[in-house]
């Protein structure tokens, strides 16, 4: 029997792909064994993550740990394994009339992943990251030790590993509260913007609301910078559902969700393609404010409607770039960066721009503070790293940060700001691109 | 419905395919060896599909008290222990590993399945799943010991159909293929003739319903066995298989 077998794998941009071993077990004996005889070792969920995050020498794919645990259907408190996806909770939760209450733009990620990156979702400026809702997890650490770890036990390590990207050691379990709901749907306004002003004013106006989030044409140039959509969201209450949901309040839709078959050719996607996509995104909604009722997939998961659309930037894959840049510089920041993606001509679909609200001093390891963050899709090609290093420079001047779980290419010094994680067990293809690089 | 081999990642998949289309049973019977593993199983159907089961302890390698079997009945049975073993060259001087690959794989589990059958053709209904595989089409050198329990498997579940059929009882055979899993971890598996446990749950279940006789998860291993099943003795005995 040949072992060390090694897969090609890279994760959601398609880039860069490596060649590496990849372990899954359920078995914590074998896991442990497997941590015992392995050097850079890294978790890796479902492979949302943009870049090199998950990537390493030896992967442990927590795939396997798939199992639920408990569910206190009265309080709302799940405990289940790593590697049990958020479309899996919710399949389960939903019914019950609860929703996580920190979910990101896709729910095709595990809850070791949510954890690692300490994901955000449209409600960070009131209710915080994941870890807000976290209330426990079992992690095995380097000396094959299985430690519970909360605020009151391990505490250190708890938070450490939050946002730690997997540096710590592997989440077998957790334990998280959600969030009570009357109905599966969403209460949603959308309002036009015709730039950078008006939308920041919009964030604003709108920090009352539970969720909010902008879509941006970021090929705008001008006075037109910054033209966008915002959308606002509550969950809906039942007296504020029409009578056709009445009937099931709490429905998964279920919707068909075409599968993109294969790698797009390369020019399919240019900068006339998504000018165009770009225009019609934003024609689609006639009128300048728009409120309605939608049903949550809709709402959150937009893009999970389309299954493996990462495969349209074409085999050479694609990078996320995700910034954010503190509340003070946020606009002028964003302004510089808008123009720059504009005067490169390195167009990207669907430019999603957030207000974060204070980070979590306890979290310490995580992405978000307070200001603005852009998520940019780019294609990769050799005018990419160009552009990324302009970018940088910009967020750096501000004094702003990037996502690791976005990052593939960005310079270290607005990546490395991970504490408490060193280790001789446990090192990602990322970490060691970054501290290579100091 | 009854699951033999209850830590199997196909039997699993095949147990929440079941209860994901929202058919329940009064309980799961979950015949295993390895009870540890298999109770993160049970809180997990209890969990996501509030599904009660119950773990049965029966280790095929030891003698199996069928006094023990005798409250335990349903209509569907799914059947998915087996022992892969070491290849050839140890196989054919390893008696141990053999008579364990025969055993789990063959000699101890028809009285198994006969136990349950017989329970089946008494009531005059009920679905007998099985997997066997697709070694036990040819004996290759590379995994004869395994393919010759596996052929007798596939001849015992073939005779069995014939004998079941007039009593209402309905026996499908299932043939796998390579499949990511235990089983197979570290094996260098092409990915394009390798299906996943889900993957193999919903062909199976397919086949089920449509009391299909014999089921290929991947369509392509029907037609590969198809090949090599016709190639001449003469020939066939000079290849690296």
């Amino acid at each position: 029997m040949q072992q060390n077998f090694k897969h090609k794998v890279s994760n959601w941009g398609n880039f860069p792909t490596v060649e590496k071993e990849v372990k899954s077990e359920d078995s914590y004996l074998n896991i442990k064994k497997f941590i015992a005889n392995k050097n850079e070792i890294i978790a890796r969920g479902n492979g949302r993550c943009y870049g090199d995050s998950s990537l390493a020498e030896h992967i442990f794919s927590t795939k396997k740990l798939n199992k639920f645990i408990s569910f206190d259907r009265i309080n709302g408190i799940l405990e289940c394994e790593a590697g049990v996806l958020l479309s899996d909770i919710l399949a389960i939760s939903v019914p019950q009339s609860f929703f996580l209450h920190v979910t990101p733009g896709t729910k095709f990620i595990t809850l070791g992943g949510a954890i690692a990156s300490n994901i955000h979702g449209k409600n960070h400026h009131l209710e915080g990251s994941f870890c807000e809702f976290l209330l426990a997890f079992t992690l095995i650490n380097e000396r094959g030790e299985i430690l519970n770890c909360s605020r009151s036990e391990n505490s250190a390590l708890f938070w450490a590993s939050i946002g730690g990207m997997g540096l710590t050691g592997i989440i077998l379990s957790a334990k998280i509260k959600l969030k009570k709901i009357e109905t599966s749907y969403i209460r949603q306004e959308s309002i036009k913007a015709e730039n950078l002003d008006e939308i920041f004013n919009l964030f604003e106006e709108s920090k009352d609301w539970t969720y909010t989030v902008a879509w941006i044409d970021c090929l705008q140039r001008g006075e037109k910078i910054g033209r966008s959509i915002i959308m606002r969201g509550e969950h809906a209450l039942l007296n504020e559902i029409p009578q056709k949901f009445l009937e099931k309040p709490l429905a998964i839709r279920q919707k068909f969700s075409p599968t993109i078959p294969f790698f797009f050719p390369n020019f399919i996607l240019n900068n006339f393609t998504v000018k165009i996509f770009n225009y019609f995104f934003y024609a689609k909604q006639r009128v300048k404010f728009l409120k309605n009722i939608i049903d949550y997939e809709t709402f959150f998961y937009p893009l999970d409607a389309i299954n493996d659309w990462n495969k349209i930037y074409g085999k050479e894959g694609f990078i996320q770039y995700q910034m954010v840049i503190p509340k003070e510089n946020g606009k002028e920041g964003m302004r510089k960066i808008l123009e720059t993606i504009a005067k490169s001509g390195n167009g990207s679909f669907l430019a999603v721009l957030k207000l974060f609200g204070k980070g979590n001093p306890e979290a310490y390891n995580s992405f978000p503070m307070e200001g603005y963050t852009l998520a940019l899709d780019f294609k990769v090609n050799k005018k990419l790293q160009n552009l990324v290093q302009k970018l940088d420079d910009i967020v750096e001047s501000y004094g702003g940060r990037i996502y690791l779980a976005k990052d593939s290419m960005s310079k270290p010094s607005l990546t490395n700001y991970l504490k408490n994680v060193k280790n001789p067990k446990f090192n990602s293809l990322q970490q060691k691109r970054i501290l290579n690089h100091n | 419905m009854i699951v033999l081999g209850s830590n199997s990642e196909i039997a699993q998949a095949f147990v929440e395919k079941v209860l994901g289309e929202g058919d329940r049973f009064p309980v799961i019977y979950l015949l295993t060896s390895n009870p540890e593993i298999t109770e993160k199983f049970v809180k997990h159907l209890d969990v996501k599909f509030l599904q009660h089961a119950e773990i049965v302890n029966l280790d095929l390698e030891k003698k199996v008290d069928y006094n023990k079997l005798d409250y335990i009945s349903s209509d569907l049975l799914f059947c998915a222990t087996g022992f892969l073993g070491e290849d050839s060259e140890t196989g054919l001087y390893n008696n141990k590993n053999t008579e364990k690959i025969i055993g789990v794989n063959y000699a101890k589990l028809v009285p198994l399945l006969n136990y349950f059958a017989q329970k089946m053709e008494t009531k005059r209904s009920g679905t007998l799943i099985v997997l066997s595989s697709v070694a036990g089409e040819r004996g290759r050198q590379s995994n004869f010991i395994y393919g010759s329990a596996k052929a007798g498997m596939t001849a015992y579940l073939s005779g069995l159909r014939n004998y079941l059929f007039s009593k209402k009882v309905h026996v499908l055979t299932v043939k796998p293929g390579f499949m990511a899993t235990k089983m197979t971890d570290g094996l260098p598996l092409n990915p394009k003739l390798t299906a996943m446990p889900k993957q193999a749950a919903d062909c199976i279940y397919k086949a089920y319903k449509s009391k299909k006789d014999v089921a290929y998860v991947l369509p392509i291993w029907f037609l590969i066995m198809m090949v090599i099943k016709n190639i001449p003795e003469f020939i066939f005995k000079k290849l690296k298989l």
